[in-house]
């Protein structure tokens, strides 16, 4: 918005011309950082204080004796707030004439909408358990995973032509296919497994969301390579023409989640439930998709990838076909702390894990 | 009233669903009537509908094949098809009055035929069902709902009926009356020496194996007593459909189960018929009955007023077996013995202890004041006469009190209701609140008299063909403290059949996978006895592949220590000192504390000091904890060496635990509450 204010005030007077600056895309990604951040800390509290008298004093009332040793009665939905910031900040410095920024933005709200409505179902039974049903949430975002491959495949696609069906993998200059037979099935699975991948992360505090902020941060590096001329010419990218208008909207996300964990760091006094982390993984995977990167995600995004597939492999091929358990406890955070850790140490671990990943994801831009 | 003069009856497949068609048809009519019964060929009908003067025909029928689709289904419908195409013809050329049905598969064709030529208005006759047991079956569902009333046994039932049901018991044949002891004594075709107990024992028109087999088992421990009791045993006809001669089986378990010499002493006590045609005269020399628990057998051992020792079937729709032997014990007038399944050689068949029914028999025989009390309870509640009702209801067809105003609230049956296998785990797992979640209330518990049916449930459980079946079973043993079914629960542990390969390449072992054998473990801890068999299930388990089997193996002997011989610790020893470096480390800190109930000295102390600078601090703390087990059982030898030593431990750890000291004085308020509101 403002930088469509910005271009009217610039054309009309010279006295304007200052504004040009809101072309940078460096200003507005950080103007859309500091926004985001400073939305979350103001509108935080009062949230955290709403859902307290909605949600939570009636559990309180029954519970009787709290222990004094767990977080239960916590405050979730927080993701709420983080993903509204993170809206508003992308309506007010984006372009919003960019098919990007608008497709991230549809993936954000379709997840972060299921992942209330289970927030509230699990609120309104009462019970962690009792949310919306696995298969339920599972048809949600395969549908709109499927739609997502149709946007790509259809003449309204943000990306060029060309680049619309290509799959690239790290290490590696060319294209490894540009099958449109090969890249939906691809497309869809992957929306699918990401989006789900930072729901079954979000166990611990602070776990989910520092890493996604280290990804987001990543991702947003090669958008700004790819959407630029020379930078993409002299590592060798594709150049996408505009898909520079996704740093901003990273930005955005880091700031908001910097927000939320001013107030999730340990012990949080926030979650961002379902509603914060299937939003997450609907923007990674979107975001990833758009700057061709959903190979390189798989080391990006490992963390998350492990924990998807560590819960997975213990549920459904252990506990439910096997009858054994085939590691301690899963997803992966939980396995650490059987084995004795303590939270914090689980969560600070797996952040250096993450950072780690993310730097080796950024080296793979020269080693190609 | 009038009697009507053209009935047609139709029922059948067990001789339970016949005499009731047989009763009501003889209610409704006089010497003038003229009667149809439409059976199955080969079926109890076949058998007993001619003898009572009534001229039969037969249409094709199968049992309803539940509800998988599989190829039984095929010919459920052909079959279902082709009878009602005969039983249209039928029905048309016998133009009856009114047709009373009484459920079973047998009936389902003629009752389809007539609401077929109802509905073309080529049938003025009035339909009738009566359905015996507490829980329709799904054909009587269907027709029920097409006939003018049905009339049920049990008030439960009538919420199946809401439109047209009517309250109404169990027929009984007229005929079915207490005779004159001496009388009968002549009329049988075998000698009962007088002076002596009467045990009448027959499982139903077709025989129950359960019981069959069950009293050939019993008869070793009676033979002392054969001088005082007199066994009569109706053992089942043979069925049509190639089923296995229940009368040939019983002779062959007594040739295999006894000599020469014992079958010959077994045949001045006991007797055995396929079928008590007048079982009226077999019932009048009894003094206690061995049965089944159908409605139809319960209702007449109720109205003779005889003492009974009941059989349920377990596992039929609606438990209503259970359900009715429940009722008849809350009343007094009978002891219930349960059956479980059980796996013999790849085939899946029902049990019971033949020593138990020995045992039970034996009890009552020598109570004669318990006997008379239980034959009066029995009489006292079977009072209401059903076929007046029915006969009233018909002949003025007037509405059943209540309707068509809603169905009476359910009444809740006698003993109350019965859990599921899920809702029981439920109940029993969260005996105490403190396991549940805050806020959600504990749920009810299972009666105590219920227990040994649900013990014999949870047996039958094992002999499925899922896992998860079977580890529902073990687990719920387990909870139950079914102690008694303990080498079900060793032989699990003993069956070492491997899964198969694809299962394999995954991680799997067994066919009774790993959680079933540690739930296993926790039954076995649960049960609270060793045995030389539980010895060996534990030495066994120490080394089992799956790492959760080890560690509940070490927790079970930790729980179990007091019980465990020198002999036994001798030999665990070893096991547990292995596993302190197991992989897995749950494995090595279980064994730990384990090590720490069951070494001394020379073995455990070093050991477990040994792991004073382990890789993981919880395997440390278990050794500490291990430690601490010799030192309050007095076997730490020298205390001074030992904590001098023990200084030696790394404290270094990293985990800890938080108190969120907020929620300490909520709790703190919240008590303090409770605690001044019960002293006011």
């Amino acid at each position: 918005m403002i930088h469509l204010i910005g271009h009217l005030l610039e054309g009309g007077y010279r006295a304007w011309s200052f504004l040009r600056l809101l072309d940078y895309l460096s200003v507005r990604a950080i103007g859309a950082a500091l926004s985001a951040f400073i939305l979350v800390l103001i509108v935080m509290p009062p949230f955290m204080w709403y859902l307290h008298r909605r949600g939570l004093v009636d559990q309180m009332r029954e519970t009787g004796v709290p222990s004094s040793f767990d977080k239960a009665g916590t405050p979730a939905m927080g993701g709420a707030v983080m993903v509204g910031a993170l809206l508003a900040a992308c309506l007010v410095w984006c372009d919003l004439a960019s098919g990007y920024v608008w497709a991230v933005v549809s993936a954000t709200l379709w997840f972060a909408g299921i992942g209330l409505s289970d927030d509230v179902a699990k609120w309104r039974s009462r019970s962690g358990n009792r949310g919306m049903s696995e298969a339920r949430k599972l048809l949600l975002q395969g549908a709109f995973a499927a739609l997502f491959a149709a946007l790509l495949a259809s003449p309204w696609t943000p990306l060029p032509a060309r680049e619309a069906s290509t799959l690239y993998v790290p290490f590696v200059k060319q294209a490894l296919s540009s099958s449109w037979w090969i890249y939906l099935p691809v497309v869809f699975g992957f929306v699918v497994l990401v989006g789900n991948a930072v729901n079954i992360t979000d166990g611990l505090d602070g776990l989910a969301i520092v890493p996604s902020a280290f990804a987001v941060s990543t991702l947003g590096i090669f958008a700004w390579i790819m959407g630029n001329a020379i930078w993409s010419k002299y590592l060798f990218f594709p150049l996408l023409p505009g898909v520079g208008e996704l740093v901003v909207v990273c930005a955005a996300f880091v700031g908001a989640a910097v927000g939320f964990l001013w107030f999730n760091a340990y012990p949080a006094q926030v979650f961002m439930g379902d509603a914060g982390s299937l939003a997450i993984g609907g923007f990674l995977a979107t975001v990833s998709v758009l700057v061709k990167q959903e190979a390189l995600f798989l080391i990006l995004g490992g963390l998350f990838i492990v924990e998807a597939v560590t819960s997975q492999v213990q549920d459904k091929i252990g506990i439910k076909w096997l009858g054994r358990r085939l590691f301690y406890r899963a997803p992966l955070h939980h396995q650490l702390q059987h084995t004795g850790l303590a939270e914090t140490k689980v969560v600070i671990r797996l952040w250096i894990v993450s950072l780690i990943l993310a730097l080796a994801s950024i080296a793979t831009v020269k080693l190609r | 009233m009038k009697a009507f003069s053209r009935i047609l009856l139709t029922g059948g497949g067990t001789a339970g669903h016949v005499n009731p068609a047989l009763a009501i048809g003889r209610a409704l009519g006089d010497e003038r009537t003229a009667y149809l019964y439409v059976g199955v060929r080969g079926r109890a009908e076949a058998e007993v509908v001619p003898r009572e003067g009534i001229p039969i025909q037969f249409v094709r029928a199968s049992a309803y094949p539940g509800a998988r689709p599989s190829l039984a289904w095929l010919g459920f419908l052909f079959n279902l098809l082709a009878g009602t195409i005969r039983a249209l013809v039928i029905v048309r050329s016998f133009t009856p009055e009114i047709i009373v049905g009484t459920g079973g598969y047998a009936s389902a064709p003629t009752m389809l035929a007539a609401a077929i030529l109802r509905r073309m208005g080529l049938l003025p006759a009035k339909v009738y069902v009566h359905e015996q047991n507490a829980a329709p079956g799904k054909l009587n569902l269907l027709v029920g709902r097409l006939a003018d009333r049905v009339f049920v046994s049990f008030p439960d039932t009538l919420a199946a009926f809401p439109e047209n049901g009517t309250m109404a018991g169990y027929p009984l044949r007229r005929r079915i009356q207490k005779g004159d002891r001496d009388a009968a004594r002549a009329a049988l075709d075998f000698r009962v020496p007088p002076g002596r107990q009467v045990v009448f024992a027959f499982g139903g028109s077709q025989g129950a194996r359960t019981i069959n087999r069950a009293l050939v088992d019993a008869l070793g421990v009676l033979l002392p007593h054969k001088d005082r009791l007199f066994i009569i045993h109706g053992t089942g006809m043979r069925r049509g459909d190639g089923a296995p001669d229940p009368g040939a089986d019983v002779q062959a378990r007594l040739a295999q189960r006894y000599t020469e010499d014992q079958r010959r002493a077994i045949e001045s006590f006991y007797v055995s018929r396929p079928f008590f045609h007048d079982i009226e005269t077999a019932y009048a020399v009894t003094d206690l009955v061995v049965v089944r628990g159908g409605a139809g057998t319960l209702s007449e051992v109720a109205a003779l007023g005889l003492p009974a020792i009941v059989v349920p079937k377990i596992n039929l729709p609606g438990e209503h077996q259970v359900m009715n032997a429940r009722a008849l014990a809350a009343a007094g007038g009978a002891a219930v013995l349960y059956e479980e399944t059980r796996n013999e050689d790849g085939q899946v068949v029902e049990v019971l202890d033949g020593a138990l029914l020995a045992d039970t028999i034996l009890a009552l025989a020598e109570d004669p004041d318990r006997l008379s009390r239980m034959g009066a309870a029995n009489k006292a509640f079977g009072t209401a006469d059903a076929l007046e009702v029915i006969r009233r209801s018909i002949a003025g067809d007037e509405p059943s009190p209540g309707l068509p105003f809603p169905p009476p609230p359910q009444a809740e049956p006698a003993g109350g209701r019965l859990f599921s296998d899920n809702a029981l785990l439920y109940a029993l797992e969260h005996r105490r609140a403190a396991s549940l979640p805050a806020g959600v209330a504990r749920p009810g518990q299972p009666r105590a008299e219920d227990r040994p049916y649900y013990i014999s449930r949870a047996a039958s459980l094992l002999a499925r063909r899922n896992w998860e079946a079977r580890n529902l079973g073990v687990k719920l043993l387990g909870l139950l403290e079914g102690k008694e079914k303990l080498p079900l629960v060793i032989a699990l542990l003993e069956d070492r059949r491997p899964a198969p390969w694809f299962k394999r390449l995954f991680g799997g072992d067994f066919e009774q996978v790993g959680f079933i054998r540690r739930n296993a473990m926790t039954a076995i801890a649960r049960f609270g006895a060793v045995t030389p068999e539980v010895e060996d299930a534990l030495a066994a388990a120490l080394a089992d592949p799956y790492y959760e089997v080890r560690a509940e193996a070490c927790r079970t002997i930790t729980a179990l220590d007091r019980h465990l011989g020198d002999e036994g610790r001798a030999r665990l020893i070893a096991g547990l000192t292995a596993l302190l470096h197991d992989r897995w480390l749950e494995v090595a800190a279980a064994a730990a504390e384990a090590l720490g109930h069951v070494g001394g000295e020379f073995d455990a102390r070093p050991a477990l000091l040994a792991l004073a600078e382990h890789k993981y601090w919880l395997v440390r703390a278990a050794g500490l904890r291990g430690l601490h087990a010799l030192v309050e059982r007095g076997r730490a030898g020298n205390l001074d060496t030992l904590e001098q030593a023990a200084r030696g431990f790394a404290l270094t750890a990293t985990d800890f635990q938080p108190e969120f000291t907020i929620r300490t004085s909520y709790g703190r308020l919240i008590r303090a509450i409770g605690a001044r509101r019960s002293a006011a």
